[in-house]
């Protein structure tokens, strides 16, 4: 396990971090810069700039025009992309190998010659309110869920949508962009992986030639922290929908817990697979559509407090209040006792499993190492992760079922059906 | 292959099955999967749905052993099972750590030896999907994809949803499953792969005996060929008031999988829309216009037909300039054909990216089942490869032009329609319907 992320670490001299991981089974590599900065660093009025931002680092630069990043990447064979989450924002490419120095001196340039102008800013802030939609509007629940985090957080910025409320996209402007770029895309602040066919002096000696001369900066965010929750928080979303559905968030600690493994085994136990408690005694009879207790397993593990999401779709003609209480039910059951024996052997294996199978494709060991590293300063956490699953205890996933699985630590929304006349009296879902 | 080290072993038991085996990876998971080359075209007309269901019955229970026993013993080895079809093809693929290997091919080979299709578990399972039917029909993407294939392919075998329909799964019956697994299925082709970090003599040997057993003498029954017929350009418009961004497709007709230009029309599709960034409609509709989030095109080559089909959404007040510059992108494309540098990226794109496309076990697993459907040897991976790069401009240009004809084209939309729909009444042949009339 541990060769499979056994990365090693420079710091230059601008704080920059850098992890490089030798594997040379194929002639390609993973190249990925991640950036702290995620939905989490934002504020009311601005939600959405983090990911509106890992835009517009494509719209350009002072030698390349719009697009051109990506397109000259694919000529060399290479895939590109990137992603904005609530903790940080991660740019990266798998390439041929022999394509190391242009991912780098490309990714360095776009940092220091980026080019904002407000042509290329209004053209992409309607491509993220088109996204939006896309992710929100109209899929079947995407606006409940959206609903569910503002309801279960009354400080934290994980209350706000990655993706940004609509009313404040349609308000972004150019100098929001220039000064959150100024803020957070500073050396001192990214972590950069490469995880592949790669000559680890050769790579440092070129990332310092390329990264060496940016400046870092005073990278200072307070984060408000999210008071413990008092009771249950319930609420109905309405909408036109075929099926009607549940949704309850709990409230859970954050990566650094030890608490999550026992957390992930539960969620395992309850709706992984169609061994799986949830599936055996709700899906499989047709007394739900779907019933699942999900949870973002590491890396991707929020930083912060973050929330255990439950949801059911309803099967027709089986009304959601009574769902409801069998759900609660199966809970109660696995409080009381926990996995058995031979169910315990069961989650510890998929669990195992799932993430090797993860650990097949370098693109992904770049990410555990490097959202390890940019999460808790150190990505020989990770190490531990297949450990922590093979050493799952039945009383430690009773205990956190018992702090965290209870009723005032939850937040519930319903999503009830209307018709299309009926929803006109609520206006459209931006 | 020699630069990435691929020794592949094909055993030939006789001439309707093979092994094959490949050692590839680096972490300790394995893969064994059941290919039979019959896949959902094979379906009977008002029983759409049956082999995927079939290829899902089979993960139902076996002789010996519970649904409920079948799939904890599979978890519990930390293994994944799945039964499903294809167009041409059903697999049934059982996953898990290498170190449980022989375990999961005594699986396997239970469930192939002594299914059980239970009654309670099969009707158990047809409810599930026609709830899940209903759970797809409340997203407009979803049911866009559906519908639109359904108009691509209409007058051929594949003019279905795979997994069936509301109607079509309540007429399917235990006894067309039975009949499909002892009649149908032992007189097709089928393969037995086998990939993982390393492939041992002994489990070769056990893998042999196993699918020894499964071989029936019975002879494959010839296929009559069939042509797909020629449609007219349609226009179908589904109303959803509700919605603030429109979804839409446009389909073509396009290649079988055994044209010999296919790897031609491959070049061409990430051309128009099938290369992200690097392609036409991106950069036009998204990069200059800012329309939409994502556009693309992807193709479907199958036995006896194809497709080619545009995806995109847009916002409402953008339904008809999206389709308009859609529409000029092609036009452009086709009669001009794709620049020199724009070839030349994209023939070194497909040159240079084989490797990352095979990086995981499951990624080359899922283009050798492609290529044993359609009778293709391994080593046509690598020979698809050359042949791009000798693809010149006038070819990219000919077969643009003959598979993108507006006259042809089949469009789907859906949206709040009574902001558009008067701009597409020029088209002709327009049908617009309410999308509570829509059955998924």
């Amino acid at each position: 396990m541990r060769e499979l992320l056994n990365f090693r670490r420079y710091i230059l001299d601008n704080g920059l971090k850098v992890l490089i991981l030798e594997d040379h089974r194929l002639p390609i590599l993973s190249y990925q810069v991640h950036v702290k900065a995620g939905s989490r660093f934002e504020r009311p009025g601005i939600t959405g700039i983090s990911h509106l931002f890992e835009h517009m680092m494509f719209r350009g630069t002072s030698r390349l025009g719009p697009e051109e990043f990506s397109k000259i990447i694919q000529s060399r064979g290479g895939i590109v992309n990137a992603f904005t989450t609530q903790d940080h924002t991660t740019y990266w490419e798998n390439v041929p190998s022999d394509q190391l120095e242009l991912v780098i001196e490309l990714e360095a340039h776009r940092l220091k010659e980026l080019k904002l102008d407000e042509e290329s800013f209004y053209t992409e802030r309607e491509v993220v309110r088109s996204e939006r939609k896309m992710r929100i509007s109209t899929t079947p629940y995407g606006a409940a869920l959206e609903e569910l985090f503002s309801l279960a957080y009354l400080r934290h910025p994980y209350r706000w949508p990655i993706i940004g409320w609509d009313s404040d996209l349609r308000n972004l402007s150019l100098k929001d962009c220039e000064e959150y770029f100024r803020l957070h895309y500073a050396p001192n602040n990214m972590v950069i992986a490469i995880c592949g066919d790669v000559a680890p002096e050769k790579a440092l000696d070129l990332i310092c030639k390329h990264y060496g001369d940016l400046t870092p900066q005073k990278c200072f965010h307070k984060i408000e922290p999210e008071p413990p929750q008092r009771g249950e928080r319930r609420s109905v979303f309405k909408k036109p929908v075929e099926l009607e559905a549940i949704f309850w968030a709990y409230h859970v600690p954050g990566i650094d817990s030890d608490d999550i493994f026992p957390l992930l085994g539960i969620c395992e136990c309850l709706s992984g697979g169609r061994s799986s408690r949830f599936w055996q005694k709700f899906v499989r009879p047709g007394k739900a559509t779907e019933v699942r207790l999900v949870a973002d397993p590491p890396p991707f593990w929020p930083k912060d407090p973050g929330l255990l999401i439950l949801y059911a779709i309803e099967k027709p003609g089986i009304p959601l209040s009574s769902l409801e209480k069998e759900i609660e039910e199966e809970i109660s059951l696995f409080k009381e006792k926990g996995p058995a024996e031979n169910e315990l052997e069961k989650i510890k294996n998929r669990l195992k499993a799932s993430f090797l199978r993860s650990l097949e494709s370098l693109f992904f060991r770049g990410l555990v190492g490097g959202i390890y590293e940019i999460k808790l300063d150190g990505f020989e956490k990770s190490w531990e992760i297949l450990e922590r699953y093979e050493s799952l205890k039945a009383e430690d996933m009773i205990q956190v079922a018992e702090k965290y699985l209870h009723e005032d630590n939850r937040t519930c929304i319903i999503v009830k059906s209307i018709s299309i006349e009926e929803n006109t009296k609520f206006g459209l879902i931006e | 292959m020699k630069e990435l080290n691929l020794n592949p072993i094909e055993i030939h038991l006789d001439s309707n099955h093979k092994i094959f085996a490949l050692s590839y990876g680096k972490v300790p998971l394995s893969y064994l999967v059941m290919l039979i080359k019959a896949g959902s075209e094979k379906d009977p007309k008002g029983k759409e749905g049956l082999t995927d269901l079939w290829a899902e019955g089979l993960t139902l229970g076996t002789k010996k052993k519970s649904l409920e026993e079948l799939i904890f013993e599979v978890e519990k080895l930390g293994g994944y099972l799945e039964g499903s079809a294809g167009w041409d093809f059903s697999l049934l693929l059982i996953s898990g750590l290498e170190e449980k290997l022989d375990n999961l091919l005594k699986i396997l080979s239970e469930i192939f030896c002594e299914p059980d299709f239970p009654f309670q578990e099969i009707e158990k399972a047809k409810e599930r999907r026609l709830s899940n039917l209903l759970q797809l029909k409340d997203d407009p993407s979803k049911m866009a994809d559906r519908l639109i294939w359904n108009m691509a392919m209409e007058g051929t075998p594949y003019a279905h949803p795979i997994s069936g329909s509301l109607s079509s799964i309540r007429n399917i019956t235990l006894e067309d499953i039975r009949h499909f697994h002892n009649k149908i299925y032992p007189k097709q082709h089928s393969t037995f792969f086998i990939l993982s970090k390393e492939v041992k003599t002994e489990l070769l040997e056990k893998a042999k005996d196993t699918f020894l057993n499964l071989i029936t003498n019975k002879k494959e029954e010839k296929e009559s060929p069939t042509t797909p017929p020629t449609p007219q350009s349609r226009i179908l418009i589904i109303d959803r008031p509700d919605l603030t961004q429109s979804e839409i497709r446009i389909a073509f007709s396009s290649l079988p999988r055994k044209d010999n230009r296919y790897h031609i029309l491959k070049l061409m599709n990430y051309l128009l829309g099938g290369g992200g960034f690097s392609s036409r409609l991106m950069e036009r509709v998204r990069s200059q216009k800012g329309y939409t989030y994502s556009i693309r095109s992807s193709f479907a080559s199958l036995k006896t037909c194809g497709t080619l089909i545009i995806s995109t959404f847009t916002p409402t007040n953008n339904t008809y300039a999206t389709f308009e510059e859609i529409l000029s992108t092609i036009e452009d494309f086709t009669k001009q054909g794709p620049t020199e540098k724009e070839l030349e990226e994209a023939k070194r794109f497909f040159e240079k990216s084989f490797t990352l496309r095979i990086e995981t076990p499951r990624q080359l697993l899922n283009e050798i089942i492609l290529q044993e459907t359609y009778d293709l040897k391994f080593q046509n991976l690598f020979d698809e490869i050359e042949k791009i790069k000798k693809i010149n401009i006038e070819e990219i240009k000919s077969i643009a032009q003959e598979i993108l004809q507006k006259q042809r084209m089949q469009v789907l939309i859906i949206g709040n329609s009574q902001h558009f729909v008067k701009n597409f009444e020029t088209f002709g042949n327009l049908q617009l319907m309410p999308y509570k009339d829509v059955s998924p």
